[in-house]
């Protein structure tokens, strides 16, 4: 048996760490820019494109990630389409990102008073040029504090990850834990290392929060 | 070649989703009822802040709400036999649920208790009420009422994260469809059909709620 | 023939009918007043000419603008809504955006003025509101006042042939309802079409050319308001006036 010091744990976690910071950074973005997508068809004015953000937020939000990670992992191979671990991790949680922060974004466009919608159709806007210039700076300013808030979500979301066999910090630390029989040490600093990246996140979706309802 | 899709072995393995779904059901239950009596407590404690536990309750629900399920989980089951508490798959599995859910309800119901109405509590005062009686009379039910959507929204968020609970071979949903498709090789149709599975109960279980909010919270239709 | 004309206007709220057959004619440079209780159909009727409410049957027209049951597209709403500027209640400054941008964003975005155009229409706008000072205020820094009167200088940034008011100072304390109710009587004495709903009687009676009492969905009653008031023709406008004192 090799024997681990407690360094040689923390530095093998760091690497985990590092790879669940880069898969929340990318799930959180390219799920934003999908969102963004999936929002705006959802409160768009066609039928079909409304329909079908309607579907993928719910199928999304409505099943579990795992399940998620399983139907892709397995679904795509049917095609032929052999998945490595993080290709399927990233490409599930940009998918269950974009479906959570589309939802959340739609509830910030509709929290935005009936009175400016009216106000700018009788200056004779556009839909278009509503939403550009009056509702969405408004929505904006309503959704930061939510969507950071969510990104906490994001983090926590790569651990599932680890049972498609992605060797992220959750990953990597059951590895540790089975070859060093120290499951409570390693398991503790696991979930200290996920505090540690979630913490402030939440802590300043908070304090956001708190700002917005103070100036309101 | 194109792959055929074949759902026919469903009917066979019928027993076994069904144990699974229950099994699902159970923790959820479980973890939605006791979750939310601590959160209660925790809200409460937190909100007046009553030593020692208001302190307490902010560690913990900070703690649980950023740390992912998963490792809280790992951290029950594999983590406490070294302190010498050992505990079933089911036992840690409710225990991570309830924890998990307690956290996050304490933070949604004490939300709702700081936006009763200051004339509210004034005027039960003013009526002589103690404090825990203002709580229990006057703060509660229109504040649970308020926050009921949210709390039904997490119930089903931690339905659907009690999947992960496979992992320690607690045999619910998830364990029994990995084990079907290690036995038939249908992984695609058996983690679809499984996914659907989970999607209708996430309808029955918000269902459910709705339906608890109406009869136990407030005995007239919701406005 | 008349700047806005509505004919055989009807409008439900599912079952209700509030507007049973409105005919409304509105003269260049003529300021009407409706009243009537609430749910008499005032404030709806307001709202439909310029297409915030929908209109289950009829026609409306302003100044050669038409629109119709059939014909209430986007295209024919901007059309109309050019020509007609709109003063709420609730003001609806857009609150991310300064006094002076609150005024541009119209004649920006609907208009393409250019910058210099539209500064210049909007320092004026503001002066004619007695706010010119204000131009790079935020709308949560001004009076209820104040901020309906940026909400006038908005809406007649776009030149519009006639002004709606609904209950335009409803929503204000009684101290700051009087600088409104006189940038107002400014523009009816500068010639400005106006339409208002107002609870404001003795305003109404004072510079209005026409009056028009709402009730249970028709027009019941029509004329010049002093005759009105000092002769009411029937007994349901008896009724309301002598119900306001």
């Amino acid at each position: 048996m090799i024997s681990f010091s407690l360094w040689d744990i923390v530095r093998n976690l760091a690497i985990g760490g590092a790879l669940t910071l880069l898969l929340s950074l990318v799930a959180f973005v390219l799920g934003g820019a999908a969102g963004l997508l999936v929002l705006f068809a959802r409160i768009g004015k066609w039928r079909v494109p409304r329909a079908m953000a309607q579907m993928h937020i719910e199928l999304f939000q409505g099943t579990p990630l795992l399940l998620q990670l399983f139907t892709l992992f397995f679904g795509l191979s049917l095609f032929g389409l052999d998945m490595p671990a993080w290709l399927a991790a990233a490409l599930g949680l940009t998918l269950f990102t974009s479906a959570f922060l589309a939802e959340i974004w739609r509830g910030c466009v509709e929290a935005v008073p009936k009175g400016q919608w009216e106000a700018s159709a009788c200056l004779a806007m556009s839909y278009g040029e509503q939403m550009r210039h009056v509702i969405l700076p408004q929505a904006m300013r309503l959704a930061v504090a939510p969507t950071v808030g969510f990104a906490v979500q994001v983090v926590k979301g790569t651990a599932v990850t680890s049972i498609i066999g992605f060797a992220e910090l959750t990953k990597t630390g059951s590895m540790i834990a089975n070859a060093t029989f120290q499951p409570f040490l390693v398991y503790s600093l696991v979930a200290l290392a996920y505090f540690v990246l979630c913490y402030p996140l939440s802590h300043y979706a908070q304090s956001l929060e708190r700002k917005l309802h103070a100036a309101r | 070649m194109a792959y055929q899709f074949d759902f026919a072995f469903i009917p066979d393995y019928a027993g076994m989703f069904a144990h699974g779904l229950a099994y699902t059901v159970g923790l959820t239950v479980a973890g939605g009822a006791i979750g939310i009596g601590i959160g209660i407590g925790g809200a409460i404690s937190r909100l007046w802040n009553l030593r020692p536990f208001g302190n307490l309750y902010r560690y913990y629900v900070e703690l649980f709400r950023n740390t992912p399920f998963l490792v809280q989980l790992f951290l029950i089951f594999f983590g406490l036999p070294s302190l010498g508490i050992k505990l079933v798959e089911w036992q840690a599995a409710i225990l991570a649920m309830v924890l998990n859910l307690g956290a996050y309800s304490t933070e949604i119901i004490r939300a709702g208790l700081q936006a009763t109405p200051p004339g509210q509590i004034e005027a039960a005062e003013s009526l002589a009420l103690t404090r825990w009686q203002t709580f229990l009379y006057v703060m509660l039910r229109p504040a649970l009422r308020k926050v009921w959507p949210a709390l039904s929204s997490q119930v089903v968020i931690t339905m659907l994260g009690s999947s992960v609970c496979s992992q320690i071979s607690a045999e619910e949903l998830t364990f029994v469809a990995n084990f079907i498709q290690s036995r038939n090789f249908r992984a695609f149709e058996t983690y679809f059909f499984t996914t659907a599975m989970y999607f209708g109960l996430a309808l029955l279980i918000r269902q459910a709620m709705r339906l608890i909010g109406r009869h136990l919270i407030v005995r007239r239709p919701l406005s | 023939m008349p700047l806005v004309s509505t004919n055989r206007l009807h409008k439900f709220y599912g079952k209700n009918h509030v507007l049973r057959g409105i005919k409304l004619d509105v003269e260049e440079g003529e300021v009407v007043t409706i009243v009537g209780r609430s749910g008499s159909g005032k404030s709806t009727l307001l709202r439909t000419l310029n297409g915030l409410e929908s209109i289950d049957d009829g026609v409306i027209e302003v100044d050669g603008a038409r629109l119709d049951v059939d014909h209430a597209d986007g295209d024919t709403l901007r059309a109309l809504r050019q020509k007609i500027g709109m003063v709420f209640q609730q003001f609806n400054l857009f609150p991310h955006l300064s006094v002076g941008q609150n005024v541009m964003l119209a004649p920006q975005v609907v208009k393409k003025m250019t910058n210099a155009e539209r500064e210049g229409i909007a320092r004026d706008m503001l002066s004619r509101v007695g706010l010119a000072e204000k131009f790079d205020a935020f709308p949560d820094q001004l009076s209820g006042g104040q901020q309906q009167r940026v909400a006038i200088a908005r809406a007649l940034a776009m030149s519009p042939k006639v002004l709606l008011c609904d209950e335009i100072t409803s929503a204000l304390d009684p101290e700051l309802v009087n600088e409104v109710l006189n940038v107002v009587r400014r523009l009816a004495a500068e010639g400005m079409t106006l339409i208002m709903v107002t609870h404001e009687m003795r305003f109404a009676r004072e510079v209005s050319d026409k009056l028009v009492f709402m009730h249970e969905g028709r027009i019941h009653e029509t004329g010049h308001p002093q005759e009105m008031f000092a002769r009411p023709a029937t007994p349901e406008f008896a009724n309301f006036i002598g119900s306001l004192n």
